[in-house]
């Protein structure tokens, strides 16, 4: 039917087959439009929500009260604002950290870090501060649980090489972005579990499904393509990615 | 009431003719849907109480007797006769000679369960479209078989919009036959004395053996199909025969001599009952689980994905049966017995089972689940999946033509990011995603459509996409279609405002008035009109300024607009008809019926048919015409997350098909809902 207007077909004689049922599959757009819409809200992208909401002739999901303090938890987290998103969490539900050890762990981790940033990188390199704030903090924590040690005690090697140009892969891994980025989605997966939602942006399970069957499908010997490519690098955004990962990006399984 | 009544004046006024049948649907409105008008069978209506020579005084009679005399005690049960068997169809089962349809509960939700329901579906719908040609007696036929009525009672979520057009989930492609579970005993593959009896669900040993034959045994219908992943049915026996000899069940393939009792023969599987032992290819069993006897009820499944099969009894899970279970195999459910006067009772599905086979069931989704869960990408270290996902939802945006959205979150994502480098050790990037003109274009119809203004969008489209309406006259219908159903909805809203007039006038204007735009391409529109010999009679439709413009009218002059609107919705929908309705297209006919359907109803909006009239339905109409501007174009019509979707549901698929993971995934129910 519809099928009929829309088709990209264009089959080629070579095409493989299955990428014809690729083709054959017709998503809902009120689908798309719906694993969308859950990105914005669950991830925390409130103004985008609002006019996905008007531009796709959606209702917004009233969730509001809480995307705008996961917003600004998740903005202060990638500040390095440790003390005020803790304060934020507890604020929205105590009950969320307590129930929580490993997360709360890492946040208190991260507020290490970030004192560790700061007084390595002073001309006194007064380290008193970092030291208090992990014997005080971190060490009665890391006492019940062997991988919190691990963690607390990498963490406070930094103090050692830092300030360095030429850190170990482990360590320089600590003071990236990433590390913030990351914590910053669990804690905010932890605060939309708590408000009995799913956890995670759909959009996230997808990508992994993605993932999962393709690497299940030609594990077990099925008859695909070498490449699927997502053609998220075509025309649209033509060469614009600037990540250099442009390639593997677009094939998800090689 | 009374705007069934004015219809039916000014429809009747316009085609000269004075009203002399009742104005039902099928009576008013037949000349336009092509029904028969004699339908008197459904129109009890006193029909002379409504021939009134001025609609206007039928207007406003209408409104003020007859809306509440027959709003109470009037004979609608006719119309809720003709739809009546819509609401129970869930549950009732369509009489004629169509197979009943059952999903086990076990696979409620599965993909496998959705493809049959689809096709049980179109296949009721081809029903009654015969039917509905034979008798040719009443139109009900052309709202009930369209998929697009069914679907209604499907009852997704509010934001997702129900769609009015049977096309974006029509159960019609169907890349290869879905394999059906089995549903009774092969009256038709089955040992000469036995007696199929209960719609197929009871095999009986009638009759007395002949001398070399050592049992009677049955298959089902069906093999039991792999893409289920676990496949379960039961069997309740209901009389041991006078010896209590001995009662087999379990699974064969489709050549296994049905003269001897499963098990002893090559692809053959059984849990006999005399000795609680298992058989398969072999006259000798070993032992497995307890014996079975009367009124016992005995459970056998197959887990295609472990390749092994399991018995229970009354509820009880005995343990791994078989490990060799081939999924290149077909295997039929089978039982046997060895003495005459046994009784075996079968449910496939029908009642609820003994075993809590459910759970079973979830826990095998739930690891997949796990498992899932836990893939990482071979280059995760390389490319961070938050980056990779802001991709996808950038992309999407920029090529589906929300302009407005992907700027919102262009800026979000800029702040996020500057937040993360604010220590600036590594400045992540962000990328400048081009706006392209033609995504503003594209804006400007999708936002026409979405508001309503189907005109302007038929406008926009031909000014700067000329060719895309001419080669997608498909969607050229649909448009023209959901035009129609504006009209349709602007009336009822006019109604409704002009029924609580006196009192509640400010908000009714307000809130009808959200639909008018601005003006300023009123000169560029109009030559367009000319271009496109678009009707416009007087007023434009998305333009509503005009229809709400002075409030402090009296209801003579509400009521003339209205009647006038009626008119032009009216001479639009003949307009429509006679463009269309030598279409030969199944679909076209359908949504021409389910569109004109609306206007037999007083009060749509709480009609069964009220889904077509929501708003809702804008959308699915707007994103099929920005993917064909999108071809076009020469881009591609689907934005990668599309791709993603379709990728991971065939790659789902071909670990489905055999009875692998795949086959407990629901990509859509599971991941996108």
């Amino acid at each position: 039917m519809s099928s009929s207007t829309v088709s990209v077909s264009a089959a080629t004689p070579t095409q493989h087959a299955f990428h014809r049922k690729i083709d054959e599959i017709k998503p809902s757009k009120a689908d798309i439009n719906f694993v969308i819409m859950d990105y914005l809200i669950s991830e925390g992208y409130p103004r985008a929500a609002e006019k996905f909401a008007k531009e796709a002739n959606m209702i917004l999901p009233v969730e509001e009260e809480s995307i705008q303090s996961r917003v600004e938890i998740r903005k202060a987290i990638h500040a390095g604002d440790i003390d005020t998103a803790v304060n934020k969490i507890n604020d929205l539900n105590p009950q969320i950290l307590d129930t929580d050890p490993a997360l709360h762990f890492a946040l208190l981790r991260l507020q290490l870090i970030e004192l560790i940033r700061t007084c390595t990188s002073t001309a006194t390199s007064d380290i008193t501060p970092a030291l208090n704030f992990a014997s005080s903090q971190l060490a009665p924590r890391a006492a019940t649980n062997p991988d919190f040690l691990k963690d607390l005690e990498l963490t406070m090697s930094l103090l050692i090489f830092l300030p360095s140009d030429n850190l170990q892969p482990q360590l320089a891994e600590l003071l990236k972005p990433s590390l913030r980025r990351d914590i910053a989605s669990r804690v905010n997966e932890a605060i939309l579990c708590s408000m009995g939602a799913r956890g995670e942006a759909r959009i996230r399970s997808l990508v992994r499904l993605r993932l999962w069957a393709e690497t299940k499908a030609r594990d077990s010997g099925k008859d695909l393509p070498p490449y699927i490519p997502l053609g998220l690098q075509d025309a649209d955004n033509n060469g614009s990615e600037a990540n250099g990962n442009s390639e593997a990006a677009d094939i998800m399984v090689q | 009431m009374f705007r069934r009544s004015s219809y039916a004046s000014v429809a009747a006024g316009n085609s000269g003719q004075p009203p002399q049948t009742a104005p039902t649907r099928s009576g008013a409105f037949s000349h336009l849907v092509g029904s028969n008008p004699s339908s008197g069978a459904q129109a009890n209506y006193p029909s002379t109480s409504h021939s009134r020579p001025h609609p206007r005084s039928v207007d406003i009679d209408g409104h003020n007797n007859m809306s509440t005399s027959w709003g109470r005690n009037g004979p609608l049960p006719s119309y809720t006769s003709q739809f009546g068997y819509l609401n129970g169809y869930g549950g009732g089962i369509p009489d004629g000679p169509l197979p009943s349809f059952f999903v086990p509960s076990y696979l409620r939700g599965s993909k496998h369960a959705e493809k049959l329901e689809e096709v049980h579906n179109a296949r009721v719908a081809a029903h009654r479209d015969r039917e509905y040609r034979s008798t040719h007696s009443s139109n009900t036929g052309s709202l009930s078989t369209s998929s697009s009525s069914v679907n209604l009672h499907k009852g997704a979520p509010s934001h997702r919009g129900l769609t009015h057009d049977i096309v974006e989930r029509a159960p019609v492609y169907v890349e290869e036959p879905v394999v059906p579970w089995p549903t009774k005993w092969n009256d038709m593959d089955k040992y000469a004395q036995m007696e199929i009896d209960e719609g197929g669900r009871q095999a009986k040993y009638g009759g007395t053996p002949k001398p070399h034959d050592e049992a009677a045994s049955v298959r089902a219908d069906h093999p039991m199909p792999r893409q289920c992943g676990i496949y379960y049915y039961e069997i309740t026996v209901v009389s041991k025969g006078k010896d209590g000899r001995m009662i087999g069940v379990g699974f064969c393939g489709p050549k296994v001599v049905l003269s001897r009792i499963p098990g002893w023969e090559p692809e053959s599987y059984a849990y006999h009952g005399d000795d609680g032992q298992l058989f398969s290819n072999a006259t000798t069993g070993k032992p497995y689980g307890p014996k079975f006897g009367t009124l016992d009820v005995i459970g056998c499944g197959i887990n295609f994905r472990t390749g092994t099969a399991f018995f229970t009894k009354n509820g009880h899970y005995i343990g791994t049966a078989f490990k060799d279970i081939k999924n290149n195999q077909v295997y039929y459910p089978t039982v046997g017995m060895k003495r005459p006067g046994e009784t075996l009772r079968a449910n496939f599905g029908q009642e609820p089972f003994a075993f809590d086979i459910d759970k079973m069931v979830q826990a095998e989704k739930a690891s997949i689940q796990a498992e899932i869960a836990r893939a990482k990408s071979p280059h995760q270290d390389k490319i961070d999946e938050t980056d990779f996902i802001q991709g996808f939802v950038r992309q999407y945006l920029t090529h589906d033509g929300y302009v407005d959205t992907a700027r919102a979150f262009k800026e979000e994502v800029i702040e996020e990011v500057k937040a993360l480098a604010a220590d600036g050790d590594e400045e992540p990037s962000y990328v400048e995603a081009e706006e392209d003109l033609d995504a503003i274009n594209r804006q400007k119809i999708r936002a026409a459509i979405v508001g309503g203004d189907i005109d302007k969008a038929l406008k926009h489209t031909s000014a700067y996409y000329p060719s895309v309406l001419r080669d997608n006259e498909n969607i050229y219908f649909k448009l023209r279609c959901r035009k129609f159903i504006e009209m349709i909805r602007r009336c009822s809203e006019l109604t409704v405002q002009y029924r609580t007039t006196p009192s509640k006038r400010s908000t009714t204007s307000t809130s009808n008035n959200r639909n008018s735009t601005a003006t300023d391409e009123y000169d560029f529109e109009m030559e367009l009109d000319e271009q496109l010999g678009v009707h416009n009679n007087g007023a434009s439709w998305g333009d509503g300024a005009d229809l709400h413009a002075d409030e402090d009218d009296d209801i003579e002059d509400k009521e003339a607009k209205l009647s006038q609107l009626m008119t032009e919705t009216l001479e639009y929908g003949m307009e429509l008809k006679s463009e269309f309705s030598n279409d030969p297209r199944r679909e076209v006919k359908r949504a021409l019926e389910d569109t004109f359907a609306l206007i037999a109803y007083e009060n749509v909006r709480e009609s069964s048919l009220a889904p077509l009239l929501d708003t809702a339905g804008r959308t699915p109409v707007a994103e099929e015409l920005n993917s064909a501007i999108l071809v076009s174009l020469g881009k591609s019509s689907s934005a990668a997350l599309e791709r993603l979707v379709q990728q991971t549901e065939a790659l789902v698929n071909e670990l489905g098909d055999d009875g692998g993971p795949g086959a407990f995934i629901n990509v859509r129910r599971d991941f996108l809902m």
